[in-house]
């Protein structure tokens, strides 16, 4: 009998536990869907020290393109019955778009959301007096580079000094006149981190020190030519 | 758009005129035929009504055609079937000079996606052109290019120059090598530098003075109900995460199809030795453990495919070091391999490179060489014959001094691109019984003394002895529905419940998500015999005869000598009941070999 009612004591309190850390669990969930957990913070040098970004490890990708297929339909995704569905869309219209070379390398390439982001150092529209912001500027909530396509005049230097600088992921669209191909981290789960069959690419949060981040495609072939073929590119 | 999941139109480019159109489809034809090989047999049957048209000719059709699940993220939906009349094979007699069977030729990679993605369902290339000329594909805008200085290069460079090019546009190539531009009848049409169309398709397209064709698109086909699509799909992705749907993607990604080289050795149904044994002493050296250790270093995938049957890898040293291609895979490893005694690992791997550069279909090079091996140990030929090249088994240094000729179509080499059957007529009688062949047309790697059910699959398959044509009717059926889909054969269970991959319930559940229409696997089943068929009447009315659907006699005559099914040999009288309740099965007559009139009704063939 009182085994059962300190059975009983210890069932309120781990009840009444369960409760408090539940409410506390889905406040952080809460939390991170709103993006807090990969927010863009600017350390003192004005760097930023917490960021997140789709990451590939080369070394996996057999170059498939499952990812392509993945962002493009996330992108084209459908309301159906109240149901969001992925959409069926052509996978060149995808953020994540797969590099391949001949000696075969394949090379997952979309935007690495350069801590420093010289795309956005570019733009040349004046910040904003309330919010700070140029044209271009990072989300707030989920850090992702993203364009005011209202105070985007089009002069397509953030695409030229992606290109330039990194690995040209900003494409300038010719016919709407605005940067496009941005990855916007699926509001905190990427969809090509989730299709990927083979686990080569990942979601990572914090700094990122993966090889080859950020690189330009064909920088990166010629590294791995060398490395997994012996060669400098191409039959001798 | 006639008909939802389908493009509705075929890009129709004739090469003599320079006339780029449209050609619709009929949407009964999509019914009876979807796609891919179906739909590419109908269209050659309505395009060659009169029997002979020389294969390499302008009149020829050559067609490039995915299926309706090409485009879509579907796994493993990565195929596009190349059809034409075959340049390789003839009949034992036939009154039309030309006559040839069908020919059909899978490809994997991302050229059949593409294509559906640029609008349509087929390419359909026609005529001639004056001078070599590559097609530039972009959606709508058709833009037929000079080849210029293109023509004339190895498969391997012109991948990357042509990609250089484009300016890294991402368009999807396909091309010919030198075999291919010089009309060796056993050429091969390449892409991403390994992958390969073989069956002599390669011929036609450069035939066509047809270096290449390059295509980027940016549609994308429509779909019948959008939920059932996004469930269906899931639903095949799933069934490689199953018990055995998980060792199938272990297994082809850790070995691809070279998997099985040690194992068929072992099992006495492997080709050795110009198909004159079942098992190589030696497999362990050409198989996927020597294959990891020694050369690959990466493992690819097509379109979507979750099991990246593709290696490449590197040889980093002796007289082949530096060279980077693809290893050993089965029909490769072994064909140039085991058939040819060679076990010089490193040698193989430069045969197959040479192969691949030239663009020559290996499985009947390999075929080729190894008939001339043997045709010298017996002392059938001389050395003149050979024009001095020392082609003794085992020795790869022969074997590559004939794929080039084989590839210029010098000397001796000229004969031997044309195949097994060519040159055993061009020396005698006496070397028949080892001129391994079905209708002109080479074996595959799979040898069939210990294996009956192999054996009837290539002596009734329509394009000649074709090692994927399926051991029994319904495999066959099977095979030939999977074929008109854009859907890889590897992916799917072949029609064995007990197997991994997608059934054929799985592929009806996405035909009817795709096009609406009331697909299920017995109506998938039957679409694949009327394929069948209609390939077959093809066959028939060019001249062929139920007297064509033989094998060499080696088969029957010389049992293996070593291995674990020594002994083993072909009965006649088995394999000839074996054929027979094949055809009563099949409702052929059983004299003539030809589709019974009521087969055809209830297929839904004109007789």
């Amino acid at each position: 009998m009182s085994s059962r009612s300190s059975l009983a004591g210890l069932g309120a309190t781990r009840r009444r536990f369960l409760q408090h850390g539940l409410s506390a669990g889905a406040l952080l969930l809460l939390h991170d869907s709103l993006g807090c957990a990969f927010r863009y913070v600017p350390g003192d040098d004005g760097l930023p020290r917490r960021y997140a970004a789709v990451v590939a490890d080369m070394s996996l990708c057999t170059g498939c393109r499952t990812c392509e297929a993945a962002c493009a339909g996330e992108q084209h995704a459908v309301q159906l019955d109240g149901k969001r569905l992925p959409g069926l869309a052509n996978p060149h219209t995808a953020n994540m778009r797969v590099r391949s070379f001949n000696p075969d390398v394949d090379v997952p390439a979309t935007c690495a959301l350069c801590p420093d982001s010289p795309c956005i150092a570019s733009c040349p529209v004046a910040p904003d007096e309330a919010t700070g912001r140029r044209a271009l500027y990072r989300h707030p909530d989920t850090g992702a580079v993203t364009n005011d396509s209202e105070r985007c005049y089009g002069c397509g230097r953030c695409a030229a000094t992606c290109a330039e600088q990194r690995m040209g992921a900003i494409v300038f669209d010719p016919r709407s006149r605005r940067p496009q191909r941005m990855c916007t981290l699926c509001g905190g789960e990427p969809q090509c981190v989730r299709a990927c069959p083979y686990q080569a690419l990942s979601f990572q949060r914090g700094p990122i020190e993966a090889e080859f981040h950020g690189q330009p495609p064909e920088q990166v072939a010629q590294v791995l030519f060398q490395r997994w073929y012996g060669v400098t590119g191409g039959q001798p | 758009m006639s008909a939802t999941g389908h493009c509705g139109v075929l890009l129709d480019v004739d090469l003599s005129s320079g006339q780029v159109s449209r050609r619709e489809v009929p949407a009964a034809d999509y019914e009876q035929f979807l796609g891919g090989r179906g739909l590419g047999a109908k269209l050659l049957w309505d395009l060659l009504p009169e029997p002979g048209v020389d294969a390499l000719g302008p009149d020829n059709p050559l067609l490039f055609m995915p299926g309706p699940f090409s485009g879509f993220p579907i796994p493993s939906a990565s195929r596009t079937c190349v059809v034409t009349k075959s340049p390789c094979t003839s009949p034992l007699q036939s009154p039309h000079a030309g006559a040839s069977t069908v020919s059909y030729s899978n490809i994997g990679g991302f050229l059949g996606p593409e294509i559906r993605l640029a609008g349509y369902d087929g390419l359909l290339i026609r005529g001639q052109a004056a001078v070599p000329v590559y097609l530039r594909i972009e959606d709508d805008q058709v833009e037929i290019c000079e080849a210029g200085e293109l023509w004339g290069m190895g498969t391997d460079a012109f991948d990357r120059e042509l990609e250089e090019r484009l300016g890294a546009g991402r368009f999807r190539t396909a091309y010919v090598g030198p075999a291919g531009e010089r009309r060796a009848s056993r050429a091969c049409i390449v892409h991403t530098a390994a992958r390969a169309a073989g069956r002599g398709v390669g011929a036609v397209m450069g035939s066509k003075n047809l270096k290449a064709i390059a295509l980027r698109g940016t549609g994308m086909p429509s779909v019948a109900d959008h939920r059932a699509m996004i469930a269906a799909m899931d639903k095949a992705r799933q069934r490689f995460k199953s018990l055995g749907g998980r060792l199938l993607t272990r297994v082809m990604r850790g070995a691809g199809t070279a998997s099985v080289i040690e194992l068929f050795s072992a099992r006495g149904v492997m080709s050795v030795r110009n198909f004159r044994e079942g098992t190589f002493r030696e497999a362990a050296r050409i198989g996927a453990a020597a294959a990891r250790e020694q050369a690959w270093v990466r493992d690819l995938a097509c379109y979507c495919c979750r099991l990246s049957c593709k290696k490449s890898g590197a040889v980093l040293e002796g007289p082949h070091a530096t060279l980077v291609h693809d290893g050993p895979e089965y029909e490769t490893g072994v064909m140039f391999g085991a058939n040819l005694m060679i076990s010089d690992f490193n040698g193989l791997m430069k045969a197959i490179f040479d192969g691949d550069d030239q663009g020559l279909d290996i499985i009947s090079t390999g075929g080729a060489i190894g008939f001339l091996m043997e045709a010298r140990e017996k002392g059938h030929i001389d050395a003149s014959f050979l024009d001095g090249v020392d082609l003794r088994w085992g020795e790869v240094d022969g074997v590559l001094e004939m794929i080039g000729k084989i590839a210029r179509r010098e000397g001796v080499g000229d004969l031997a691109s044309q195949g097994v059957k060519a040159l055993s007529q061009a020396i005698g009688p006496h070397t028949a019984s080892y001129a391994i062949h079905v209708k002109g047309l080479e074996l595959a790697a799979h040898n069939v003394q210990a294996n009956p059910p192999r054996a009837l699959c290539y002596a009734t398959a329509n394009r000649g002895a074709c090692h994927l044509n399926g051991d029994d009717k319904r495999h066959q059926d099977f095979v030939a529905a999977a074929d008109c889909l854009g859907l890889c054969l590897f992916a799917s269970n072949n029609g064995m419940p007990a197997f991994p991959g997608l059934d054929v319930d799985d592929m009806a559940a996405l035909l009817r998500a795709i096009t609406g229409s009331d697909w299920d696997g017995e109506r998938l089943l039957q679409l694949g015999e009327r394929v069948f068929n209609l390939e077959r009447r093809f066959n028939l009315r060019e001249g062929f005869a139920r007297a064509d659907d033989a094998l060499p006699d080696r088969f029957f005559d010389e049992p293996f000598t070593i291995g674990r099914k020594k002994g083993a040999v072909l009965d006649r009288d088995e394999f000839a009941q074996l054929l027979e309740d094949y055809y009563e099965e099949r409702g052929w007559d059983r004299k003539t070999g030809e589709p019974r009139p009521e087969t055809l009704k209830s297929l839904g063939l004109e007789a």
